[in-house]
């Protein structure tokens, strides 16, 4: 396994999608924070301070879109043929894909929140506002992004072992996440379901501050009840890709 | 990097794939692939040959039937790629990814060490390109890349689909020695191929698909037993006819001053026209060909006998 591991890192390190992916989630969480702070509704005192840092999970769509890519590259350019026939068991391949996933993941929520405290923190404290890295809130925010961008690293595998064809997987997640679930959020009755949904686990993960009701009627899981919902979503189509959509005849 | 104990026999058992519940692929197929020899693994395209090597290699599941490696399933190998080497389709890379790489990943995986790849890439001569990104790299060289990867865990076995494929003559010819070597050291080569002259050049035994069964299988020695002849050309076919039919040779007159015959060496045919004094204008021995036996076999199927093999417009340049 540990074999297998580093051979997804050396896969990984060997084209160049992850540097772009990692430019990408510099220049987001840096306008993320900047969009925090400009505006005159922005951060003014330290009680807005976690809610600011929550807000570096967004590296999460570039996170769960380098996990849709891991594997559907290795259908797209059936690099998955040799694949298997070095490693018979889809099992090992997918176990080795999502541990390889979700250190990157982490990885990039690393530097996420680190772009974010080098931009934050001596702006805010110009401001005379202090960060202060002893509040249990600021903390919860950014253990909460580490745990929810790495879960979205093996959410975007399993999606892609379920698709399989890289730009149907890549469209269809970044609606899905990006529109979908804000349009189920917004029909009366089906909205009830948001929670459950994985933006709705991740609100519910990263909620520091204020009411738990999201609209009328929705009400965030507990933080707790947040990771349960995102490992779901993780493990439960990587599961399934490996058992159904990867154990398919190779032709 | 020893060779692994395992004989490295590869056993067909009554193997059957159907697709989709119609398409029969491959029906009821039984052979046996013996090391150290190169078996051809020949038949008109979609007779089954890529199907069935899958079944081998473990990468498609038989609806009937085995295929065995040394006697264990492909899938239940240990650290396969010291055993079987396999190269399949010549795309199978990243083209983003450089032919060092793709080795070095696969060395990864396996547990072999590093060096193993650049040594791999000197033997099939691509040392110049291998910092290259794959997607420059011309079909020959793909297929270059590919038998490196195959060849990567010094395997007893090598499974190969089309490896000639877009080489160009000196490539042909090297693939022949490569094979033949690694024939040699007691390993068994099956090499799927439609160049049919290639594969007479290359391999001792061949198995001839179509329709997903078995048309023959067998040394290139027995399935050509009897198919050597000797053309004559002389003035006075006669008295050399009469003599040669004494010592039981099958002759055939083609035309009124030449005769092939079947069952005698040249050198004896030479010998005899000596002893009767017959002047001769040619002796030549013909070679059997595995194209017309081939043609022969297969009839029925895409490429009839008689009727010159169509050219595939593009064939080799996919």
């Amino acid at each position: 396994m540990t074999r297998l591991i580093r051979a997804e890192f050396l896969k990984v390190r060997t084209t160049q999608v992850w540097f772009w992916m990692l430019m990408a989630t510099i220049a987001v969480s840096a306008l993320l924070v900047v969009g925090g702070i400009a505006p005159r509704d922005g951060v003014r005192n330290a009680s807005d301070v976690p809610d600011l840092f929550a807000s570096s999970s967004t590296a999460f769509i570039v996170v769960f879109v380098l996990g849709v890519l891991g594997v559907t590259t290795e259908f797209r350019y059936q690099t998955f043929t040799p694949a298997v026939l070095q490693t018979p068991s889809r099992w090992a391949i997918v176990t080795a894909k999502m541990i390889t996933y979700a250190v990157l993941g982490m990885f990039y929520a690393l530097v996420a929140v680190a772009v974010q405290l080098a931009v934050a923190v001596p702006w805010l404290s110009s401001k005379g506002i202090n960060v202060d890295f002893g509040d249990g809130k600021v903390q919860h925010a950014i253990i909460g992004v580490f745990g929810v961008v790495a879960l979205f690293g093996i959410i975007g595998l399993g999606f892609g072992a379920l698709m399989r064809n890289q730009i149907v997987a890549v469209v269809v997640g970044i609606v899905f996440l990006l529109i979908l679930e804000n349009i189920v959020l917004a029909i009366p009755k089906v909205r009830v379901v948001w929670p459950y949904t994985p933006n709705g686990g991740i609100q519910a993960i990263l909620h520091t501050t204020g009411s738990t009701e999201v609209t009328n009627g929705v009400h965030l899981l507990s933080t707790g009840g947040g990771v349960i919902v995102l490992l779901l979503w993780a493990f439960i189509p990587a599961i399934a890709g490996a058992a159904f959509s990867m154990n398919r005849d190779i032709t | 990097m020893t060779a692994p104990v395992t004989d490295g026999r590869i056993v067909v058992d009554d193997l059957t794939k159907v697709f989709r519940g119609r398409v029969r692929a491959v029906d009821r197929l039984s052979f046996t692939v013996e090391p150290g020899s190169v078996t051809g693994f020949l038949g008109p395209n979609g007779a089954g040959k890529t199907t069935t090597l899958r079944m081998v290699l473990g990468l498609v599941r038989p609806t009937g039937g085995q295929a065995t490696i040394g006697g264990k399933l492909y899938r239940h190998l240990h650290n396969p790629s010291q055993i079987v080497g396999a190269a399949l389709e010549s795309s199978s890379f990243h083209p983003a990814r450089s032919a060092r790489n793709h080795l070095r990943i696969m060395c990864t995986v396996a547990g072999f060490p590093q060096q193993r790849a650049d040594q791999m890439l000197d033997l099939v001569g691509l040392s110049d390109a291998k910092k290259r990104k794959v997607r420059g790299y011309s079909l020959g060289m793909r297929q270059r890349l590919g038998l490196a990867a195959a060849l990567l865990g010094d395997p007893r076995v090598l499974v190969l689909d089309e490896p000639a494929n877009g080489l160009d003559p000196d490539g042909i010819r090297w693939l022949r020695g490569l094979l033949r070597h690694l024939a040699d050291e007691g390993r068994t080569v099956l090499v799927s191929s439609h160049q049919l002259n290639e594969v007479q050049e290359i391999a001792d035994r061949v198995v001839i698909l179509n329709h997903g069964q078995l048309v023959r299988s067998g040394s290139i020695a027995e399935l050509t037993a009897g198919t050597d002849s000797v053309l004559v050309r002389t003035p006075s076919p006669e008295p050399l006819r009469t003599a040669l039919e004494q010592q039981r040779a099958e002759v055939e007159q083609v035309d009124a001053g030449t005769l092939r015959v079947k069952g005698l060496t040249s050198q004896h045919v030479g010998h005899l026209a000596f002893e009767l004094g017959v002047e001769l204008h040619e002796l030549s021995p013909q070679r059997f060909d595995l194209e017309d036996l081939f043609f022969a076999l297969t009839q029925g199927g895409q490429a009839p006998a008689g009727q010159p093999p169509a050219q595939v417009p593009g064939r080799g340049a996919a």
